[in-house]
């Protein structure tokens, strides 16, 4: 008997939280050949149970090693599932530039936000870590992308996340490009400082804070 | 500008025996900011022993911290054990490939961690090149401070022989792995150690990925713990102490580092000096932990002295002792003035430290500053 989809979904998101990175493989796929709605069981599954799993890292019972194992096996169940969403359900939303700001090398957290605005049918252009100031709005420019997400683990890169709101300032670019910041030592009011348009305290609200921003909400699943 | 009247060397004597002495210790952490004292690029550090040196001691004799340290930067080790080190013209050295390739395949992995070799510290890579540094430190500076010499702990040590998110991974997926890569990085941190020692240098462990931050205490417990034991205990076998400095956040592992016997604990800014003095300062000494990027890097002159009052008001008392230094190494291109404020406010405020002096400093930087105690 084929199992239900409530049943296929607890499982996906077990197994995010529970670090069964090669098991949920197999779960996504029999997932799809049920013929269950792919975007629901990202969203319902997938991040629910990084959902899950970032709140064991807030009360820290989850560490680096284990939220690791977890991005990895949404990642390989998004593999399977991601292809099967129609056309005009992906990449129907903006474009997203995104990445750690210079002085910094930690990328767990830009990680997340990135799956979950993914997830969330995003276009996300992903620059990595370390990124210095122009890279940003360069590319922005470029990509016509209307977020810049910029984040930090490391109080050593703050300076730099100021110096992307400035340069869209002088480049008279500020009101088209919309930067939200995020990380260990950020805060709203360090947002509010720079002149950031947003601060989103996890990867779940940095997507809510993109869809306010952007005005485009999440399609229902 | 106020002036030392003791060296680092009498200064730790005087207070080792109860007496008075000019300042307490201070160590702003200053690194390979070195480089911009003494006026060279950081990449004259990976070449020239007599410049790590000389760099080293031009900063003490601009500003008169109280420890020089023989250090470039994490991945000495790893480098020594077949890891690549890129070597940017002005900036600290990095990892550019761990010592086992990521084409390796999980099958193969155990085949080529066997492979890798202890590190010989008089052979390989820059390891020579550092122990003959610190032979010129000590003849310069060796009269008048402690001088210490950078080990790299095992664990650490091993995610640069894997790779970062490849070791993260092996924790939860190949536990064996990550011992054997950690034992085969305590046996060259012990003979790194112990050529140091020789030359009549104190090792200081730096020991990163141990953090709450990174790891889990139950793992720390299983996979650093075992063999960063083993380190400490072998530096104590030679007669040194031994201080350890680990980044991030630290106080699930307070007591199971005080519980190694050792001499000093340095924690990093996120981490509270006054809950650290509370559940290990009747064992060890405590050095910290002042915003190496917040404050120190980016901060002014008064957030720097705030800062460093602030740090002194928790710590001064720490039954062990307690000596004032930023939560970690600066950024290379730290202000000189901060760097001076946090060495004259301590000097301004003597030692032993008179508490009604320390808060009215405070008061008094906190009114310019217009921020609330």
């Amino acid at each position: 008997m084929a199992a239900s989809k409530e049943d296929l979904l607890q499982k996906l998101s077990d197994c995010v939280f529970e670090m069964e990175d090669e098991e949920v493989v197999n779960v996504a796929k029999e997932y799809a050949e049920a013929g269950y709605d792919p975007l629901e069981g990202i969203l319902k599954g997938l991040v629910n149970g990084i959902n899950r799993a970032s709140d064991m890292y807030e009360r820290e019972e989850y560490f680096i090693p284990e939220l690791l194992i977890c991005s990895s096996a949404m990642y390989n169940a998004l593999d399977v599932l991601r292809p099967l969403i129609p056309k005009e359900k992906s990449g129907g939303k903006c474009k997203v530039v995104i990445g750690v700001a210079r002085g910094d090398t930690h990328d767990i957290g830009k990680n997340l936000v990135k799956i979950m605005l993914e997830s969330a049918n995003y276009e996300v252009i992903d620059l990595g870590r370390d990124v210095p100031v122009e890279d940003f709005v360069n590319t922005a420019k470029r990509e016509g992308a209307k977020v810049i997400g910029l984040s930090t683990l490391m109080s050593t890169s703050m300076n730099n996340m100021a110096k992307v709101v400035d340069m869209l300032k002088q480049e008279g670019i500020k009101d088209q490009i919309k930067v939200i910041v995020g990380g260990g030592p950020i805060s709203q009011s360090f947002a509010d400082k720079i002149g950031a348009d947003g601060y989103s305290v996890n990867a779940a609200e940095a997507v809510k804070l993109v869809d306010r921003l952007v005005g485009e909400p999440i399609p229902a699943a | 500008m106020l002036k030392d009247t003791m060296t680092p060397k009498e200064r730790a004597a005087a207070i080792a025996q109860g007496k008075p002495v000019d300042r307490m210790p201070c160590n702003p952490n200053i690194a390979n900011g070195v480089a911009r004292v003494y006026g060279c690029k950081i990449s004259e550090f990976n070449t020239n022993a007599k410049t790590i040196a000389d760099a080293q001691i031009a900063c003490y004799r601009r500003f008169g911290a109280d420890s020089a340290r023989i250090f470039t930067d994490l991945f000495t080790f790893a480098e020594a054990q077949g890891a690549k080190v890129k070597f940017p013209d002005d900036d600290t050295a990095d990892l550019e490939a761990p010592a086992i390739s990521p084409d390796v395949p999980d099958s193969e992995l155990m085949k080529e961690i066997d492979k890798i070799k202890p590190a010989d510290p008089y052979h390989d890579a820059r390891l020579p090149l550092h122990l003959e540094a610190m032979k010129y430190l000590l003849d310069g500076v060796g009269d008048e401070m402690g001088c210490s010499a950078g080990v790299i702990g095992p664990f650490t040590n091993s995610f640069f022989l894997l790779g970062v998110e490849r070791t993260l991974r092996a924790i939860h997926k190949n536990p064996e792995a990550v011992h054997k890569l950690t034992k085969v990085s305590l046996e060259t941190a012990k003979a790194f150690a112990d050529a140091a020692i020789k030359i009549g240098l104190t090792p200081t462990i730096s020991e990163p990925m141990s953090s709450c931050t990174v790891v889990s205490p139950k793992v720390f417990r299983e996979f650093s713990l075992p063999y960063l034991r083993e380190l400490v205990d072998f530096i104590k076998s030679k007669g040194k102490g031994v201080v350890i400095h680990i980044c991030g956040q630290t106080n699930k592992i307070w007591r199971d580092l005080a519980d190694m016997g050792i001499a000093g604990m340095s924690i990093d800014n996120v981490a509270s000096i006054k809950e650290c003095k509370e559940t290990i300062g009747m064992d060890t000494k405590i050095m910290g932990n002042v915003d190496p990027g917040g404050v120190m890097y980016s901060g002014t002159p008064d957030e720097v002295r705030l800062k460093t009052l602030e740090c002194i008001r928790d710590g001064y008392d720490s039954p062990k002792g307690y000596m004032i230094m930023s939560g970690c190494s600066l950024p290379v291109d730290s202000p000189f003035e901060n760097i001076d404020s946090m060495m004259n406010t301590v000097r301004e405020l003597g030692y032993p430290v008179n508490i009604n002096k320390l808060d009215d400093m405070l008061a008094d930087v906190r009114k310019r500053l217009g921020v609330e105690a």
